[in-house]
């Protein structure tokens, strides 16, 4: 008889990613700026489970990450966005090639930067934008090469844990 | 042989004695000519070996040290007091609470700092975090362990600032990177690079002259305002502790 609950680790690592961010460990910072964490944990999620789950947790991760910044500009839009899109390209496919997830998070982390800048552009307080995007530039293009080099590794980890748990979940429910 | 012998003792300028004292007497004259110079460059090296050392010189600048540390104090208790006369917004050595940074952010999109205090000990939303050198940022959130601080490099930070020199008033205003822009209101002003940057005790935010920065760059060419970049005294990306000020009015 199971006495202790079960716990969905799917569910629960995505816990780590504001952990991450609060950590902001040096040794994966690339000119002091980290990867984008949230797009490792949603890249598998939305291939696994699809456009319209893959909307919803980017929904949430969005709201998780603006609340934990208190940010003046949102992250939702971008993410939203990369959890739809990422969701399309679920075919059935047990896996992808692992080159694929750099690909795709380098791609996702260029589409989140540029609409984060977008804003700041549009409805921040700058008048000088010659001395923001020069920095804005640093940073997309930081975080598209670390994002895409981590992808591969993180992503595929984090693919292998959904799957396998969804496969559980689809064998207890049909025992 | 004998008279030749005497013959030469008798000339006066073969007598010793006689030019001994006309080299001492010369000595004398230019002794006195050169009034006693000789004599203290002589004195130079006789006392070079027991002149005032290292360690005396480091007793005399610790001591300046002290003697500006207390006219610093002597004088930021004049202006607390004259403030206070004034009703004007103060900060006294009672209102500060020691913090230390948990988290970091500072060279991304977020320019945000974590702090180990929160409501639980008496942190508040629009205290000032100043580390040393100078203002850091402003609490924007808290928690009831931790505080979160906004710094003035973050995107959407603005703080009304002043220059020391010539007391011109600007809107030092975050850029994400290290470097905030000071955007002045006028085109015509001195403003030079190495100008220190002050808050502005104008400013409804902050205390008043709390140091900031250097001017670094100055453009006057960019716009019809001029607009300079500061480099923070205080430097988020390397400060371990700080401290939280509350303004009293």
């Amino acid at each position: 008889m199971r006495i202790a609950p079960k716990i969905n680790l799917s569910i629960a690592s995505v816990l780590i990613i504001p952990i991450m961010i609060f950590w902001n460990p040096p040794f994966f910072s690339l000119m002091g700026v980290q990867p984008y964490w949230p797009l490792f944990w949603l890249l598998p999620w939305a291939i696994i489970y699809g456009s319209l789950d893959g909307f919803v947790a980017g929904l949430f991760l969005g709201l998780v990450l603006d609340a934990i910044n208190n940010d003046f500009y949102t992250q939702i839009p971008g993410l939203v966005i990369c959890g739809l899109w990422f969701g399309s390209l679920n075919d059935g496919k047990k896996n992808i090639n692992k080159l694929k997830y750099g690909l795709l998070a380098s791609l996702g982390t260029l589409i989140c930067g540029i609409i984060y800048l977008l804003q700041i552009v549009l409805f921040g307080i700058h008048n000088e934008v010659s001395y923001l995007f020069s920095y804005a530039i640093k940073n997309i293009v930081s975080q598209f090469f670390l994002t895409g080099l981590l992808a591969p590794i993180f992503s595929s980890w984090l693919f292998l844990l959904f799957i396998k748990e969804k496969n559980q979940r689809y064998k207890s429910f049909h025992n | 042989m004998l008279d030749k012998r005497r013959i030469y003792s008798v000339r006066w300028w073969n007598k010793k004695k006689l030019w001994v004292i006309v080299l001492f007497l010369s000595f004398f004259v230019f002794v006195r000519i050169s009034k006693g110079s000789i004599y203290r460059d002589l004195y130079y090296f006789l006392s070079k070996p027991f002149w005032p050392g290292e360690f005396q010189q480091e007793i005399l600048l610790k001591s300046y040290e002290q003697e500006l540390y207390a006219k610093l104090t002597q004088l930021e208790k004049d202006n607390q007091r004259l403030r206070e006369l004034l009703s004007l917004q103060r900060v006294t050595n009672e209102d500060r609470i020691n913090a230390s940074v948990i988290s970091r952010q500072t060279s991304s999109w977020w320019n945000i700092v974590i702090l180990n205090k929160g409501s639980r000990d008496g942190v508040e939303v629009g205290d000032i975090v100043v580390g040393p050198g100078g203002l850091i940022g402003i609490i924007d959130n808290i928690s009831l362990l931790t505080s979160s601080v906004k710094l003035i490099t973050s995107f959407d930070s603005q703080l009304g600032v002043w220059t020391q020199r010539g007391n011109i008033h600007g809107l030092l205003i975050g850029q994400g990177n290290e470097s905030p822009l000071l955007t002045f209101y006028l085109k015509e002003i001195d403003v030079k690079v190495g100008d220190f940057v002050f808050s502005s005790p104008a400013s409804t935010i902050l205390p008043p002259n709390l140091p900031i920065g250097i001017i670094e760059t100055v453009d006057k060419e960019l716009g019809p305002a001029v607009v300079a970049t500061v480099k923070l005294l205080a430097d988020p990306q390397a400060i371990d502790w700080v401290q939280i000020l509350k303004m009293r009015i």
